[in-house]
């Protein structure tokens, strides 16, 4: 048994194509702890993305083993690791992928509602995380009537939704200005500070200086 | 959040495509409801017609169906006999000869003449003026006729008014005298076409005017059956009794027909009901392939968040579920108009009896409409589920972010 949230241990990610294999990931090991703060800098195209949705359970490596919370993720069913990434990981992207239809409030509501959290927890907790996340006033409001900031914002509140144990962001702040990207990591930081452990992984130096451990990543490896 | 509202919103945030798939079915499912109507309408407006004459079984000298005229020999002895059997009400005998109306200018050709020994209101056709045909013996008129509307309107005969006519012998020219008959009513006879010449009398009186078949010679004899017993029990019957001749119950002279004369509307309205359910299934197939092409980024990152891949193939589900039912539902008052229309058009054909209908109202049909349009529903939506459901999540968010 460890500490470590999640666990990645001498994974490689090799896609076949046509023109011939890319080794995205050779050989990388990496743990999480809880209340870790992970950042993971390096060029495009070096593997970050790669690695971050194998952490997330979106993804299988070609070798190696991930483990998380002490579960080998190669054993799980397809239906067991959709469970945990429901109710033990929270995903953030680059491009927010609010549901256009759905209110801010209802976005943040989705995850619960497929967790089972009856109704009035559920708005209970969606206040909570709107007032979290400064967006309080903005609950009724559509993706569409908020600015990009604000959408990264219920994006992190419905990432937060179940409570989970692991936040992993891919670019959090690639498609913000600088100060409204200094506002998402604001926002991290509390996140952080309340007690969930984050994996970033960004091309935003200010966002990454705010990681307890900065990991920088070559080609497929990490960097010692 | 239930699959169902994810759709309903889905259904009304995209409202331009919505709107275009539900007209698509809406039209489409109009065509499919017409073709269901029309597969079965002549049919059931024919046994309707059939079961309004007020006679449910009709004895024939020749075997088969369309009824061919023959001569049964020896009506009135017959009628009696088969008055005796406890499964019959009431019979008629039927005589049917063609005719010729004399005029001034032109005479009218192939005239029908009905005879007949009903008593009491005739159900075979509706008055419109004057007086029904007499019972036997209480009048002194030898000859009293019902006309059709449309010889009344060509002849401008009222009732009262005396109109001549002549029996026409088949295979010779006409030898036998015109006689002088008085109309005395108009009316509209349920199996006769719009614009058919056809004058009912009693049978004496055709037995009087015509001189070249033996007198007491039907061809056609109407049976009414207890309803205790029913129209097969009572065609039963008559054969044990005479097994010479041939007795139909209206279910068996409609099954008869239903399998030789309309299998032609069945096989074109199953035909063109096919078609109409591909067009629907290509359409909103179509449609909501496309909008999950456009929504995979959306899917991936929601499978991320770990919905499930159910959660989200039935989302896709009531999706076109919705789009579908919502243009079936339109599909219905659509369609109904649009059989009317077909209705009116189809029934100007010739030689068609003006109660008979093409597109008869059944709420079986509206049944069989909303099976059909479920299961085009699901069948539309099942390459749009499997797209999402076999959705690689990784590669198809970086797909995203790189396009
Ligand atoms: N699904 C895939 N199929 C083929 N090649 C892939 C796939 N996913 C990643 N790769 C390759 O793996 C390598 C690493 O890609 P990855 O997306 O992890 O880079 P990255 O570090 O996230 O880059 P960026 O900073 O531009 O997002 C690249 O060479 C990429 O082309
Ligand atoms: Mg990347």
């Amino acid at each position: 048994m460890t500490h470590a949230v999640v666990e990645a241990q001498g994974v490689s990610r090799v896609f076949p194509m046509p023109a011939g294999a890319v080794t995205a990931l050779r050989n990388v090991s990496l743990h999480v702890d809880r209340g870790d703060y992970v950042a993971i800098t390096g060029p495009s195209g070096c593997g970050k993305s790669t690695l971050l949705h194998l952490i997330g359970c979106v993804d299988s490596p070609s070798s190696g083993s991930i483990s998380f919370e002490n579960r080998d993720v190669a054993t799980l069913r397809e239906s067991e690791r959709s469970r945990i990434r429901l109710t033990r990981i929270g995903f953030v992207f680059q491009r927010f992928f609010l549901l256009p239809m759905l209110t801010a409030a209802e976005n943040i509501e989705l995850p619960q509602a497929e967790a089972g959290v009856p109704a009035t927890e559920r708005r209970q907790r969606t206040r909570e995380l709107l007032e979290y996340v400064d967006l309080a006033d903005r609950a009724g409001h559509l993706p569409s009537q908020l600015s990009g900031g604000e959408m990264q914002r219920v994006a992190i509140a419905r990432a937060l939704a179940n409570r989970p144990a692991l936040l992993v962001a891919d670019e959090p702040t690639g498609e913000l200005d600088d100060t409204t990207g200094n506002h998402v990591a604001d926002l991290f930081d509390r996140v952080h500070a309340d007690g969930t452990a984050i994996l970033v992984v960004t091309h935003n130096s200010a966002l990454a200086a705010r990681a307890s451990r900065r990991l920088a990543m070559k080609s497929g490896s990490l960097m010692p | 959040m239930t699959s169902f509202a994810l759709a309903w919103r889905t259904a009304t945030c995209y409202r331009a495509r919505s709107a275009l798939a539900t007209a698509g079915v809406a039209i489409i499912g109009a065509l499919l409801f017409d073709m269901l109507l029309l597969s079965r309408g002549l049919v059931d407006s024919f046994a309707d017609l059939l079961n309004t004459s007020g006679f449910d079984v009709r004895v024939v000298a020749h075997e088969g169906l369309p009824v061919l005229r023959g001569p049964i020999h020896g009506g009135g002895r017959l009628a009696a006999d088969l008055r005796l059997l406890p499964e019959v009400e009431d019979v008629t005998l039927v005589r049917i000869e063609d005719a010729v109306i004399p005029g001034p200018a032109d005479d009218l050709k192939n005239v029908t003449v009905i005879g007949t020994t009903e008593q009491g209101p005739r159900s075979a056709w509706t008055l419109l003026q004057g007086a029904d045909l007499p019972r036997s013996g209480t009048t002194p008129d030898r000859c009293p006729l019902i006309v059709t509307r449309h010889l009344a309107d060509v002849r401008g005969l009222d009732p009262g008014a005396t109109l001549n006519i002549r029996i026409a012998v088949p295979g010779t020219a006409s030898a036998l005298p015109q006689i002088a008959c008085r109309v005395v009513g108009i009316a509209d006879f349920a199996f006769a076409t719009a614009n058919e010449y056809a004058v009912a009398t009693t049978m004496s009186a055709l037995e009087a005017a015509d001189t070249t078949r033996g007198p007491d010679e039907a061809d056609l004899v109407l049976v009414r059956s207890r309803s205790s017993a029913g129209g097969s029990a009572a065609a039963r019957a008559i054969v044990r009794v005479r097994p010479d001749l041939h007795a139909y119950s209206n279910e068996e002279v409609v099954s008869q027909f239903n399998q030789n004369g309309f299998a032609y509307f069945r096989q074109v309205s199953v035909v063109l009901s096919s078609v109409t359910l591909v067009f629907a299934f290509l359409l909103v197939g179509t449609l909501l392939t496309v909008a999950t092409n456009q929504r995979l980024g959306e899917i991936a990152a929601l499978r991320a968040l770990g919905i499930s891949r159910f959660r989200i193939a039935a989302m896709l589900l009531w999706e076109s579920a919705l789009l579908v039912g919502a243009g079936g539902l339109l599909a219905l008052p659509l369609g109904g108009v649009l059989a009317w229309r077909l209705d009116r058009l189809l029934r100007q054909m010739p030689g068609l009896p003006e109660r008979l209908h093409f597109f008869v109202f059944n709420s079986s049909a509206i049944v069989e409409h909303m099976v059909l349009l479920a299961a085009t529903a699901i069948v539309a939506a099942c390459y749009p589920i499997w797209l999402a459901a076999r959705l690689p999540i990784a590669e198809t968010l970086r797909r995203e972010v790189i396009g």
